[in-house]
């Protein structure tokens, strides 16, 4: 079982919001910046990678039950998209690892994307 | 591509639609024997214009519609029994008779309804103009009306899907779509994702409504170019949702429909939307979805949600 916590330290990730998330189960990832994909292709317990910081990411994510959202190569994030996690105590992670390689460093630890192993 | 070969395409598609699923099977019909008073009765607490006229075995023998009844009045035999003036060329159709046929004898015939009998003559429903549509709805799971004469089906109180009463007034949620912030656009897809969470209804169909909603309103948002509004309605077995707006229409249902297909902007798509996945979206999480749009008339979409009818304990 992967928890938060171990993405958390592969990925040498900051934690922007949702700490009380840290012992939950990963069970799925995925990686989009189109809000229709993560729509389309969460499920719950899942963690997307992407580039896409505005706020809406996070309403997008919070309709979708996804675990949690991972920012990748560093960006910058809007302080409202961080202020409107933290309101809904939403797990944000963000990472300096670009997102294929963060993609493949997830991948090797054995977690799978939403279409495998369904 | 003409009209009439559209017109082939679609037949074949609903080709294997009998009569009898698309009837409504909770018909009024009345005894032969019986008084025109009574006929009248019936007919005023049923809302009704017209009514089947069995004998004493339940096999069809005529019809009798308020004309009749207002010629009985107009002769002072409102007291006599119902066969002395009811219609006895009736225009039936079999319970078996396919969707093409049905729609035949409302070209042939200017009735507002027929009824439907079996076999034995007996009748088992009636079919109104309003059956037909909604048995092609359910059957497509979708469909694009796009015509002047089909205004009216836009914004009105009955449910494109079942046709039942959908009054905005007595909708549980209701949430005005603000057009003109992008960065808003899904918040009230979000609210009543919150408002059905607080109802503790199962994860999976709270979220399948969020996600689906959100698809509906962003569509407002970003190409409707109108105001719009979602409304949410929960009936015994199901949820449904009903999104509307003002806008400009959709253009072109087919291109809209496909997966990948969009219209939107470059600085839309910048923000992570435009990916053409909306409608495809909303049929994927909707049990049944409608979509009717007009050009410069808006855009209505409904979509139901069946909730989960037993749950077994898992062993």
């Amino acid at each position: 079982m992967i928890k938060v916590r171990d993405i958390v330290a592969l990925l040498e990730a900051e934690v922007l919001s949702g700490e009380s998330k840290l012992d939950e189960e990963v069970k799925s990832v995925g990686a989009s910046d189109m809000i229709s994909d993560i729509l389309a292709l969460t499920q719950p317990g899942m963690m997307v990678l992407t580039g896409y910081t505005y706020p809406q990411v996070i309403r997008t994510a919070l309709v979708t039950d996804l675990l949690g959202l991972i920012v990748v190569r560093g960006k910058n994030i809007a302080p409202e998209t961080i202020a409107y996690a933290r309101e809904n105590d939403f797990l944000l992670l963000r990472t300096r690892s670009y997102l294929y390689s963060s993609c493949g460093k997830l991948y090797a630890t054995g977690l799978r994307g939403s279409d495998v192993g369904k | 591509m003409s009209e009439n070969n559209k017109l082939a395409r679609y037949a074949a598609i609903f080709e294997d639609i009998k009569a009898g699923e698309i009837m409504s099977s909770n018909v009024v019909e009345i005894s032969a024997d019986k008084k025109i008073a009574h006929a009248k009765e019936l007919m005023k607490i049923k809302k009704i214009s017209g009514m089947p006229v069995v004998d004493e075995n339940k096999q069809l023998i005529g019809i009798i519609s308020i004309e009749d009844i207002i010629h009985a009045f107009e002769f002072n035999k409102i007291n006599d029994p119902i066969h002395r003036i009811m219609s006895t060329q009736v225009v039936t159709i079999h319970k078996d008779d396919s969707l093409a046929d049905v729609v035949d004898k409302f070209e042939n015939y200017k009735y507002g309804r027929f009824p439907v009998v079996d076999d034995d003559k007996r009748v088992c429903g009636i079919i109104s103009k309003e059956d037909i549509l909604h048995g092609i709805l359910e059957k497509f799971n979708l469909i694009y009306i796009h015509d002047q004469k089909r205004t009216s089906t836009l914004n009105t109180e009955y449910s494109a899907i079942t046709g039942e009463k959908l009054k905005i007034e007595e909708a549980e949620f209701h949430y005005q779509i603000d057009s003109s912030d992008i960065d808003a656009a899904g918040t009230g897809a979000a609210m009543l994702k919150q408002f059905l969470t607080g109802k503790s209804f199962h994860s999976d169909i709270v979220r399948r409504v969020g996600v689906a909603t959100y698809e509906a309103e962003t569509n407002v948002v970003i190409h409707s170019r109108g105001q719009g509004d979602i409304y949410f309605f929960q009936h015994e077995d199901r949820f449904i949702v009903r999104v509307v707006d003002n806008g400009i229409g959709i253009e072109d249902l087919d291109k809209a429909m496909k997966e990948g297909y969009s219209t939107a902007p470059d600085y839309i798509r910048e923000r992570g939307f435009g990916a053409g996945m909306g409608i495809a979206n909303m049929k994927r999480f909707a049990d049944k979805l409608v979509i009717i749009s007009e050009k410069k008339v808006g855009t209505q979409v409904e979509m139901i949600f069946y909730l989960p009818t037993q749950t077994w304990p898992l062993i």
